[in-house]
């Protein structure tokens, strides 16, 4: 990557006049504020005509101090605040936070609580990976596919919100269990949205996935191979678009998800086209998993017993978990008190933002919202 | 319908009979042809825009307007009109103020000076030009510039970058537009609307009509793609994409200088749909009943109007059903389609277009 | 006084007032929105001559082609915010004198020096007239001329391309 030309201070937006009479060599700035960006990410972009040479993203204008807020609050109080981490996937937050401070005070939840815990997180992954096909449909201008995925999303919110009562920030997972059973009903209302979805894939594929004209504007951009997937620190479904067999509930299973059988989808043509066919076979395989959990959902209690004050022992703890954009990592070194000693957060969709600027190179400007779609990022999770 | 021809004559007379001189009724009836003109364009674009927030809400799964003036909202776009209306009118400090003024008036101009050579009804053109086609051709490209002007006086770099894409577009894209409107011409042997429309007259076999769209399928379908990218409509609307990073040629546009750009963009999609219905669909041609009570040249009439219109938003309705189903093309793609499939695929019409007509007729 | 020749006269002043924004204008975009009226003009004159096909065309070439060709020309080597082009240059007094001279040759040659011709051939339409024209009599200049066209584009791509 080319940084000889110094860093472009913060603030300057650079025109036409710095470069020279032509358009040949210019800066274009992305952001802040735009409808592509997904969020509050500024890209510099450094082009040559058409084709960009050099990218350079500027985040942290949604940075608000999570890991130190972390070291002043009691390890329960935690829960609420990672939700707003990645605040489309905030089930799979609260999974990966709890799953840590269990192993680290090497807490066992009740089987049912196990249960509920893989449900929600993989409705909730249907959820984001629908938010994401519907917004990266409309950034390449179909506006139709928006309206049907976020009606899918609709209910799965229904959904959540008779479980927990929130529609977006749930913390409804506790340490030792989850906050409440289901609700009466709940589990049928799962089963008929279930039922309700599948066909839903089908009509997508005939709006989106079997238009010639989106897969001309996906296929062979963004590409980044295997061995560069590995070392820019890829997960999720960036690195099993490119060709690489990896997702942590199968190679480093927690909580139950060895008890299922579901399919890994990969492929391997390391572009913006596998990356999408990746997180639309992930939807399926996630309702397959739902419904095998539903039907071996066990009854009992949904919390263990946990002591008032969560004193853990002196350690320190790393826990991973697959979130719906890769691998969510907890870091937590405890010194005995009821507050982290320090706590960090491996955000998956920060290190896939890493490697935007080599994906970048190469590819013409207006296939900049593509890629940026396809990395899947939430500014909340990257910038914490 | 020829009554009309007649009650204009007879204007004439009267005036002349009266002393008046002769420019008069000349100017009083352009004035009225025209008043009637820019009147259909403002009902009928408003009556697009409306139908378009309903189709696209229907496939969306919603409902699209429904509460302004009752029934489905049929008044919303006079609603929207209105407040496009009061805006503030804003000119950006360093534009070029005569340019960007004059913008929308020259968008707008050629949209509504291609309306001259439309037929409407057996006889009812404002005039039937024996260039017809070649002068709606001519006129649409004065759009483009339009479009330049807008996109460089807004001192705006996305303005202009957006309005030189959108006229790169354009000027590739008319090529084969013309070139596909040739095969038509060929087989008819005029460019006028109206023999057009009269060579189309008949049937095959007893119940297909003699449309030009049956032995020019090819011309047709090149045609009407070429014409969703003069409109700017997607899948080629790089132009006015808001999602992509060049925001668009009308981005300093606000008010009413934004509603004559909107308002000409249907205009305009309405003259592309209607070369297309004259061309290639028969213009007015379509079943007729006698209306007992009037001639039969005027039941022809209004029957054939009420078949233009039906025709005419047919395919508006497949160029709104299009936007709303597909996605955008990147803007090499957009080139390359025009340039490497579009065109020759045009020439492989004429030509063939050609030979069949040196050797049958 | 015929209705025709005031049309004539108003297109006329028209044209020449737009031609003079192109030439003596200060801001080159509006010498170029200028150009296009001075097309328009010319095509409307066209069709007094009554060459309607030849007005189309006027139009659907210069104005739809060359004039976009302008403007892209001009936005893309000039910078945005200045758009201020020197008007008068050193050859002016050379190019006043050549334009007089032309300007008195030709009041000469209108008036007294060439015999009027008989006006326009009546025909019903022009178009036809000029495609067999230009495919059997002129059939050799209008080769010619596309393979100089074809030449100049060639020529242009190979200028424009980037090694």
């Amino acid at each position: 990557m080319d940084r000889t030309a110094g860093p472009v201070p913060i603030g300057t937006t650079v025109m036409m006049e710095r470069t020279g009479e032509t358009m040949e060599e210019m800066y274009v700035n992305m952001g802040p504020q735009h409808p592509s960006t997904h969020g509050v990410l500024r890209l510099m972009l450094k082009l040559d005509g058409e084709v960009i040479t050099d990218c350079i993203p500027y985040i942290g204008y949604l940075h608000r101090c999570h890991e130190k807020i972390a070291e002043n609050r009691s390890y329960p109080q935690i829960v609420p605040y990672t939700d707003r981490l990645d605040y489309l996937a905030s089930m799979a937050m609260n999974f990966g936070y709890v799953l840590t401070v269990e192993r680290l005070i090497g807490q066992k939840v009740p089987e049912r609580a196990e249960y509920m815990r893989v449900i929600l997180a993989e409705l909730q992954r249907i959820a984001s990976h629908l938010l994401w096909l519907g917004t990266f449909g409309l950034d390449l201008g179909n506006f139709t596919i928006f309206i049907y995925c976020f009606r899918e999303r609709e209910m799965v919110l229904d959904l959540f919100e008779a479980v927990s009562g929130q529609r977006l920030n749930y913390s409804f997972y506790r340490i030792g269990g989850m906050a409440m059973d289901f609700p009466d009903g709940w589990v049928d209302n799962c089963r008929a949205f279930l039922e309700w979805f599948k066909p839903r894939i089908p009509e997508y594929d005939a709006l989106v996935t079997n238009n010639i004209l989106f897969q001309k504007r996906l296929q062979g951009i963004g590409v980044l191979d295997a061995q560069a997937a590995v070392n820019w620190g890829l997960s999720g479904p960036m690195l099993r678009a490119s060709g690489l067999t990896w997702d942590l509930r199968r190679n480093d299973p927690y909580s139950v998800y060895d008890r299922f059988d579901f399919a890994i989808p990969v492929f391997d043509s390391c572009d913006v086209w596998a990356r999408f066919l990746v997180r639309r076979q992930e939807m399926l395989e996630s309702v397959k998993i739902i419904e095998q959990a539903l039907e071996q959902l066990p009854s009992g209690d949904v919390m263990a017993k946990m002591p008032k004050t969560l004193k853990p022992p002196v350690g320190q703890v790393y826990v991973r978990t697959e979130s719906p954009r890769g691998e969510l990592g907890f870091y937590l070194v405890s010194d005995g008190s009821p507050k982290p000693y320090r706590y960090k957060v491996r955000s998956p969709a920060f290190c896939n933002l890493s490697a935007l600027p080599e994906m970048m190179k190469g590819c013409l400007v207006a296939d900049t919202v593509a890629i940026l779609g396809s990395v899947d990022i939430v500014l909340g999770e990257i910038d914490r | 319908m020829i009554t009309f021809a007649n009650l204009i004559e007879r204007f004439y007379a009267a005036t002349a009979a009266w002393g008046i001189p002769w420019l008069v009724p000349t100017l009083v009836v352009m004035g009225i042809v025209v008043g009637v003109i820019v009147a259909y364009i403002a009902v009928a674009s408003m009556f697009m825009i409306w139908w378009e927030r309903k189709i696209s809400a229907h496939i969306q799964v919603r409902f699209g307007p429904m509460r302004v003036g009752g029934w489905h909202g049929w008044a919303q776009s006079i609603a929207d009109g209105i407040k496009l209306l009061l805006k503030e009118d804003i000119i950006p400090a360093r534009a070029d103020k005569v340019v960007f003024v004059l913008a929308p008036m020259v968008v707008f101009a050629a949209s509504l000076a291609g309306y001259v050579t439309i037929p409407w009804a057996p006889g009812l053109i404002v005039k039937d030009l024996n260039i017809g086609l070649l002068y709606m051709v001519a006129i649409s490209s004065l759009t483009v510039v339009g479009i330049v002007m807008a996109g460089w006086s807004s001192n705006n770099k996305y303005a202009t970058l957006g309005a030189m894409r959108s006229a790169a577009q354009a000027v590739s894209y008319e090529v084969p537009l013309v070139l596909s409107l040739l095969g038509p011409v060929m087989v008819a042997g005029t460019m006028s609307m109206g023999q057009l429309v009269e060579a189309q007259s008949g049937t095959w076999f007893g119940f297909l009509p003699r449309w030009f769209v049956f032995p020019q399928i090819v011309a047709f379908l090149v045609y009407f793609t070429c014409a969703l990218a003069e409109c700017n409509r997607l899948p080629f609307d790089i132009p006015e994409a808001e999602s992509e990073l060049v925001a668009g040629f009308h981005v300093e546009y606000s008010g009413m200088r934004f509603a004559i750009f909107f308002l000409a963009e249907y205009a305009n999609m309405f003259t592309v749909a209607a070369i297309a219905t004259t061309l290639f669909l028969g213009g007015w041609r379509g079943p007729w009943l006698q209306i007992p009570g009037l001639p039969s040249e005027v039941a022809r009439g209004l029957f054939g109007l009420v078949w233009f219109q039906v025709k005419c938003y047919f395919l508006i309705f497949v160029m709104m059903w299009l936007r709303w189903t597909l996605n955008r093309l990147r803007v090499d793609q957009l080139m390359d389609f025009a340039w490497k499939v579009l065109l020759p695929i045009a020439f492989a019409n004429l030509i063939i277009t050609g030979l069949f007509v040196a050797l049958w007729k | 006084m015929t209705i025709k020749l005031a049309i004539f006269y108003v297109l006329a002043a028209f044209s020449v007032w737009a031609a003079a924004v192109v030439v003596l204008g200060k801001n080159i975009v509006r010498a170029a929105v200028a150009l296009i009226f001075t097309f328009c003009g010319m095509a409307a004159l066209y069709v007094l001559l009554d060459a309607e096909f030849l007005a189309a065309v006027q139009v659907l070439i210069y104005v739809g082609g060359i004039t976009i060709l302008l403007l892209f020309a001009i936005m893309l080597t000039s910078r945005i915010s200045s758009a201020a082009a020197r008007v008068i240059n050193d050859q002016v007094v050379l190019s006043t004198v050549a334009a007089a001279g032309l300007l008195v040759g030709l009041i000469y040659a209108s008036t007294r020096g060439i015999a009027a011709m008989s006006g326009p051939p009546q025909l019903p339409e022009t178009a036809p007239f000029l495609g067999r024209a230009l495919l059997t009599t002129y059939a050799l200049p209008f080769e010619v001329v596309s393979i100089l066209l074809l030449a100049g584009m060639v020529g242009a791509i190979i200028l424009a391309r980037k090694e």
